[in-house]
Order: C-alpha cells, then sequence, then structure tokens
C-alpha cells in the first residue's frame, strides 16, 4: 500500500472550503435565477453596508467622545447595543442567517481541531457578525483618536470581546439547536418561555412601586446598573480599557484575563456541542420516538376540515405536522412576543411615557406584534414549497390542480398567522394593557388586508425563487436571496401604509377610520389574491423544472 | 397511437443546446412489465420525468392509455402510479402519515386511505415502527415506503425510475413479489433500473436508449436475435462460427447483449495505476 500522507494541514483544508464556496457562488451565476439572486444580495449587501459604516462612525464618535472627556468606563454603553445586537439578531431574523452544514464534512479525513475551526470560522460569516466587527472597529478607532497610547489596550480588549461573542454566538446556536431538536427538552424551552411571560406582569408594579420614589433618570439607573454589568462581557471590556486609560495596568491585564476566562468557559461548552457533532451525532428525534410502542397495524384517517376538499385538508395536514415537529420554526413563532417584551425592557427617550418604549402609546403593542408576526411568516409564505424537498415531485405527479396545493399551504399559513395574532394580543395584554375594542379591530382589518398581499407575493415567489430549507435545523430556513428582498420590499409597502393609515386616524381620534380603509384595501387585495391564485397553474408548470431541480438537489 | 399502455412519438428534450432525448418513439403494451435501459446520462430519467409530468417535452406527443398527456394530465396522472428520482418523499412525516396524504391526495376518501395505508405499511415490513419519521428510515425502507405511495391508489401504469437503486436483497425481494402481483392483475410497469439482472428476471419487454436515441426496443429474445444477428452479418467469412457470442447451448445474458448494443467497457487495468 501506497504512503498515506493524510491529515493536511488546516489552512489547506479551510482555503479548500473556501474555494469550493466560491466555486459554488461562481456556478450559480450560470443560471438566471443565480444572477438574480447576486442582484438581490447586492441590495442586502449595499443595505447592511449602510448600517454597518453608519454604526462604525457613531460608534467611533462616541469612543472619541466617552474617551477624550475621560469617561472611558462609558464605553459599556457603546459595547453593550453591540453585544446584545450580536447575539439577538441572528435568532430574530433568521431571514438573514445561513447555518453552514458542515456535517457531510465528516467524511474528510478532518481532526476535530480543523473541524471546529470551520465550524467556528463559516458559522461567522453571517451579517451580525460583519456589522458588530465594523462597529468594534470605529470603537477601536475613536479610542485610538482620542488617546493613541490607548490604543494597544482597547485593541486586545475589543478583539478579547470580539472573539468572546463570536464563540457565544456559536454556542447558544449549536445548544439551542439541541434543546429544540427533541420534543421533552423543547417542551422544557416553551414552559420556561411561558413563566418567563408571565413574570413580565410583574414588571409595570415594580415600576410604579419603586421607580417613582427613585426617580430613576438615566444616569442613576447606569449607576446602579454599572456595577452588575462590569461583570458581563460587554462592562468587562470597558472596564480593561478604562483601567488601562486610568494607569492601573495591572487591574487591566486582570480584566482581559477575565474576558479571557469568559472566552474558555464558553469554548468548553460550545465544545461539548462540537464534539458530538464530529463524533457524528444526529439530531433526530427518531430514537426517542421509536421507543414509544405506538399502535402498529393501526393507521388513523386523516384530518376532516369541513367543506374542505380532501386534498386540501391531507395537503393543510401536513403543513401542520411539518410546523409542528420544527422546533426552530415553533421557535420563530414566539418572536413576535418576545419583541413586546424587549420593547418593554427598552428605556423611552420620550418625556411623556412611562418609562419603557412604547409606555405612552401601549395601544400600539398588538399592532406593532402583528405586523412583526406577519414579518416572521415571510420564511414560510414567500417559500412554501421550501421544506419539501424531493416531495415537491408529488405535487406534480398527483392529479391535483397547483392552485389547490398553493390554496392549502395559504390556509396552513394563514391559521398560524391566525394563532399568532390571539398569542401576540394575549402579550399585549399581559406586558402592557389590553388592547382597546378600535384597535383591535383596526389592527385585525390591517392583517386582513396584507395578508392576502403577502400570499399572493408569497405564492409567485415560491415558484419563482424557491430555495431548499430544513425545518429541522435551526438557521436553516433561510429563503433565497431574491424572496428576502422582494418580501423585505412588500413588507416596507404594506406596513408603512398601514402604519400611515392607523397613525393618521390615531391623530384625529377615528380609530375607525384605519378600520374601514384596510377593509377596503381588504377587498381588493382578496380579488387580486383570487385572480393570481386561479393562473397560478400555469406558472408552476412554466417554472416545474427550476422548482424541483433546486428543490431535489442533494448540496 | 392508440391501445397502448404508453406511446411515445418524435419525444425530444432539449436543454439548450444540448439534446438529452431525441425522437423517441416507445409503445409499451398494456399488461407489459418494460424495461427501459441505458448507461448513464442516456436520457432514461429525463424519459420518465416527461411520461409522467415532472418535465415538458421541447417536442413529440405523449399519449397514456389513450389519452393526450398535455391535455389530460390530470385524467393521466389519476391512473399512474410514479416511483421518480429522489423518491418523493416527506422526510418529516411518519410512513402511515406519508402514505395517507398521498392517497388523499389521488381523491381517496379519509377511511380508505387508512385502510390502504395500514395493509400496505404491513405488507412492506414497515409497520414496526409506526412513528418514526420518514428521514430516520433507512434507504431501503424509503424506497419500499416511495413503492408503497405509488401504488396506493391502484394506479394501471407504475412509473418507477431506479428502484431497486441502493436495496438489500430483502427489500429487493419484497419490491418484486409486489410488481409481480401487480402485472398479474393486469398493471403496465414501465422501469429504469441498472441492475440488469433483475430486469432480465422481472421484465418481459425492454428499450435501450443511448445518447437520447432510442437503438434497441422489443422482447429479450427479439433484442437477443438482433444482437447475434448483427454479429453473425459482421463476419460472414467464417460461416457465422466466429460470431457464436454466446457458448454452445447458453443464451445472452442482459448484460452482454446491453453492452453489444451500447459499446464495450473500457480496461481499467492500465490506468489509475496509482490505486493500490
Amino acid at each position: 500500500m501506497a504512503e498515506l500522507t493524510f491529515a493536511p494541514g488546516v489552512r489547506e483544508q479551510l482555503a479548500a472550503i473556501g474555494r469550493v464556496r466560491w466555486q459554488l457562488f461562481v456556478n450559480s451565476l450560470r443560471t438566471l435565477r443565480g444572477r438574480l439572486e447576486l442582484v438581490s444580495h447586492i441590495f442586502i449587501t449595499l443595505g447592511f453596508a449602510a448600517g454597518g459604516i453608519g454604526g462604525l462612525v457613531a460608534s467611533g464618535a462616541g469612543a472619541y467622545y466617552v474617551v477624550s472627556s475621560g469617561k472611558t468606563e462609558w464605553l459599556a454603553v457603546i459595547l453593550w447595543p453591540i453585544f446584545l445586537f450580536w447575539q439577538l439578531f441572528p435568532v430574530v431574523a433568521t431571514a438573514f442567517t445561513e447555518n453552514f452544514d458542515t456535517s457531510n464534512l465528516l467524511r474528510f479525513p478532518l481532526s476535530y481541531s480543523s473541524f471546529a475551526l470551520i465550524r467556528i470560522v463559516y458559522g461567522s460569516l453571517e451579517p451580525a457578525t460583519m456589522l458588530s466587527s465594523l462597529w468594534l472597529l470605529g470603537v477601536a478607532v475613536g479610542v485610538a483618536m482620542a488617546s493613541p497610547s490607548l490604543f494597544p489596550w482597547a485593541a486586545l480588549a475589543l478583539l478579547l470581546f470580539a472573539a468572546v461573542n463570536i464563540l457565544l454566538a456559536r454556542m447558544v446556536f449549536s445548544w439551542v439547536e439541541r434543546w429544540l431538536a427533541q420534543r421533552r427538552t423543547r417542551e422544557i424551552l416553551g414552559v420556561l418561555f411561558l413563566l418567563f411571560i408571565i413574570s413580565f406582569q410583574l414588571i409595570g408594579p415594580l415600576m410604579s412601586r419603586y421607580g417613582r420614589s427613585a426617580h430613576p433618570d438615566l444616569r442613576q439607573f447606569a449607576e446602579r446598573v454599572l456595577p452588575i454589568q462590569r461583570l458581563l462581557p460587554p462592562g468587562t471590556a470597558a472596564s480593561a480599557v478604562a483601567s488601562a486609560a486610568g494607569g492601573d495596568y495591572a487591574i487591566a491585564a486582570g480584566t482581559l484575563a477575565i474576558l479571557g476566562i469568559y472566552g474558555a468557559a464558553i469554548f468548553c461548552f460550545l465544545h461539548l456541542r462540537l464534539r458530538a457533532q464530529f463524533h457524528g451525532e444526529n439530531l433526530s428525534e427518531a430514537p426517542a420516538l421509536a421507543e414509544s410502542s405506538g399502535e402498529r397495524g393501526i393507521v388513523r384517517a386523516g384530518w376532516s376540515l369541513p367543506g374542505i376538499p380532501g386534498s386540501v385538508a391531507a395537503i393543510f395536514e401536513k403543513e401542520i405536522r411539518y410546523l409542528s415537529r420544527s422546533g426552530p420554526m415553533l421557535f420563530t413563532l414566539i418572536m413576535p412576543v418576545f419583541i413586546l417584551f424587549i420593547f418593554r425592557l427598552t428605556p423611552s427617550t420620550s418625556h411623556r411615557s412611562s418609562g419603557s418604549f412604547l409606555g405612552g402609546s401601549s395601544d400600539m403593542a398588538f399592532p406593532i406584534g402583528a405586523a412583526y408576526s406577519l414579518l416572521i411568516l415571510t420564511n414560510m409564505v414567500y417559500n412554501n414549497f421550501g421544506p419539501e424537498g424531493a416531495g415537491v415531485q408529488v405535487y406534480f405527479t398527483a392529479p391535483v390542480p397547483i392552485r389547490s396545493v398553493m390554496l392549502a399551504k395559504n390556509l396552513a399559513h394563514s391559521t398560524i398567522l391566525a394563532l399568532e395574532m390571539v398569542l401576540v394580543w394575549i402579550g399585549a395584554s399581559l406586558i402592557y394593557k389590553p388592547p382597546a375594542l378600535a384597535t383591535t379591530l383596526a389592527t385585525l382589518s390591517g392583517i386582513l388586508f396584507a395578508l392576502p398581499v403577502n400570499l399572493t407575493v408569497g405564492n409567485l415567489l415560491s415558484i419563482s425563487s424557491p430555495k431548499k430549507i430544513d425545518y429541522g435545523t435551526f438557521g436553516r430556513q433561510r429563503a433565497s436571496n431574491t424572496t428576502v428582498f422582494a418580501s423585505f420590499g412588500v413588507q416596507i409597502v404594506v406596513v408603512g401604509l398601514a402604519a400611515i393609515t392607523l397613525m393618521a386616524a390615531r391623530s384625529f381620534d377615528r380609530i375607525w377610520l384605519a378600520t374601514v380603509v384596510f377593509l377596503i384595501f381588504a377587498v381588493v387585495a382578496w380579488i387580486v389574491y383570487a385572480t393570481v391564485l386561479k393562473g397560478i397553474d400555469h406558472m408552476a408548470f412554466g417554472h416545474r423544472e427550476e422548482l424541483i431541480a433546486e428543490l431535489t438537489r442533494t448540496s | 397511437m392508440t391501445s397502448a399502455a404508453i406511446a411515445t412519438q418524435g419525444l425530444t428534450r432539449r436543454f439548450g443546446a444540448l439534446t438529452a432525448v431525441e425522437d423517441v418513439n416507445l409503445r409499451v403494451a398494456p399488461g407489459q412489465f418494460f424495461g427501459f435501459l441505458g448507461p448513464n446520462g442516456a436520457g432514461k430519467s429525463t424519459t420518465i420525468k416527461m411520461l409522467t409530468g415532472l418535465l415538458a417535452p421541447t417536442a413529440g406527443r405523449i399519449e397514456i392509455l389513450g389519452l393526450d398527456l398535455a391535455a389530460n394530465s390530470i385524467e393521466v396522472k389519476r391512473q399512474i402510479g410514479v416511483v421518480p428520482e429522489g423518491m418523493a418523499l416527506f422526510g418529516r412525516l411518519t410512513g402511515a402519515e406519508y402514505l395517507n396524504f398521498v392517497g388523499r391526495m389521488y381523491g381517496l376518501d379519509r377511511e380508505t386511505a387508512a385502510k390502504r395505508a395500514a395493509e400496505l405499511l404491513d405488507f412492506m415490513q414497515l409497520a414496526d415502527q409506526p412513528k418514526k419519521l420518514v428521514t430516520d428510515y433507512s434507504h431501503g425502507m424509503q424506497k419500499k415506503l416511495a413503492l408503497a405511495a405509488a401504488v396506493i391508489h391502484g394506479p394501471k401504469i407504475l412509473f418507477l425510475d431506479e428502484p431497486f437503486e441502493g436495496v438489500d436483497a430483502i427489500a429487493s425481494g419484497t419490491l418484486k413479489a409486489m410488481l409481480q402481483s401487480m402485472i398479474s392483475r393486469g398493471a403496465t410497469i414501465f422501469l429504469t433500473s441498472h441492475v440488469l439482472e433483475i430486469v432480465e428476471r422481472l421484465c418481459s419487454h425492454l428499450a435501450i436508449i443511448h445518447r437520447g436515441r432510442l437503438v434497441a426496443q422489443g422482447s429479450l429474445e427479439e433484442l437477443r436475435a438482433g444482437v447475434e444477428a448483427q454479429a453473425a452479418a459482421a463476419l460472414p467469412s467464417d460461416g457465422g462460427q466466429a460470431a457464436a457470442v454466446a457458448a454452445p447451448g447458453e443464451k445472452l445474458t442482459l448484460e452482454e447483449i446491453f453492452l453489444r448494443i451500447v459499446g464495450g467497457a473500457r480496461p481499467a487495468d492500465q490506468e489509475l495505476s496509482w490505486l493500490s
């Protein structure tokens, strides 16, 4: 046997993966769809670049100000938002997150260290890391301009801070993926989240009881929170720079060491997941399900929906079953309520408000939650064949018109939206106060308008720009760039129109006017929806080859 | 083009400059177990996709059970069953849910779909783990499930694209038993496969496609006779003795017939010398 000179260097393996991803990208440009993807990608990148550069300038100016005015410790005020964005954006905006599937790398002679490095490096190539890194660069430049001698310390602290963030984001992703993959842990997470929701009811009374007596303005609040936040990565990084600025180099080095310990501890938790993946872990529910005996030989009849044809009911049932088995998708569906929590915790800049964002306009919580619910449905509605994989062929070989398939999918997604509305209404009631009847009606009529617009465009994009997605893996529910771009355009127009109408009606104190306007829009939108649905078969058969090819491909 | 279960006329499919299938005229009689063979990339899957409505022909006409596929696609689809390339399964359903789903897509009522699903799962030996998701099935189990789904509505014609690929002997036996029982009840089966031994054992009629063109069609005996006649005609000087392509008393196997029709294999012993 010839000499085996395997185990090529990590650098070569990383480069090889980089090259293959580049080749995949270049090859994707051979098709019109691929080129459209590139155009959409450029627009999305420009949007992010604007945010990145804007943030870079703002964080740079902020850092310059706090350092030059001798309040270096206040760097934490800049680092905290960056930290929260870095960790929350990939979870809240899954449409922009793509989790690189490295499971097929396991067949190559890859050492564990190479595998871990590849997971971390390529998993980090996503907008949150890019933007946050740019903003940290801004901070570093701001510090350097204000105090050049402080730059080495700032650079070291920010590098460590970035490493902690990258590792933490990967760790959270991999553990959430693990927990959401199995029914029992998913249920535990669900209960914890429910308790979390209920606990927020206490915030209002607590704020009114203690908040008023303490007159908490931003400074007092910060002074109280500072000692606690110093213990956490953003505060630790800021403290290290502040200690160096004050000439306490030993304390600065010690604080940096604490940041390093954070990184090491997070890596240990990440390592547990990566090691399991490296050893071929299968996150399927199969073992748990297989153990439960079930009733051999008995097959329950499918669902029956009154007045709905059997084939449509069958697809509806399949859609709901798919969703109910997708922890990541279920997790995404509770995000609208989560957003309301974030608003509740965000301090208001308005003097009118009662402490939190939306505090003075709490009746807007339900409309905002409803609008976010629509946004969350984007991944499903705008790429509704995406989770089918090779199964999509059934729709073209079965004696069922594609319009029936679309109708069933739309029905399922509308049902989910209706459930979301109920959840958001309850959430808004618990976190703020029960929305007024007029606001509730205006919001529901607004949804009646927005829903058919989204379904119509979603149906068209699902056929013309499909992308295979995996409902079972966290972060792999991302639609194509064209779809993301187009859906954002639709959302901006629809939500913008609805917001203007609602605000105008609210300023005249005639919320019911918004209801009337929305209902008129809704009638037009549903007519357009029905017309497009009627002609969808022709379009679907025109695109069936690309649709099937995209969804059946294995890589 | 009448009285055939499957008939095509001038069937052609181009992908840009590439002609994948060119002027194919197939004729499959009702009740035939028909094997459609060809080397990799010859156009088998493209043809079967066109016959089942998964791909539009660039030119030509397809008739299934006397109905024009383009004009009567829904009616034709009611009468055929398909196991396409990639099997068309829904990974996050259980086997029973998937069969139920497909049954109802083909117009079965809830009770009938559930009853047939239970029978099929039992026949295919898939009933042991009713809560297991399809994505967790082994490849052989998935093949069996795909075949069960293709027959749940009792089709008159069954199209199978590589049904025996990656299937072990036990699963293969189950699949063959089901297919033979369908043939004995009058169904027509159109099958593509690279496993020539199985095709030889199962199929009564064959067609071979090579570089997009149909190069042979008929019963196995007709194909064998054709190859032998061709060999004899190629070497008339020795009275046809050298052309005896099979040993005396032995018949040419389908593999030998296939290789003679589409061209031989290249010897690998002088290539890839670095292989151990």
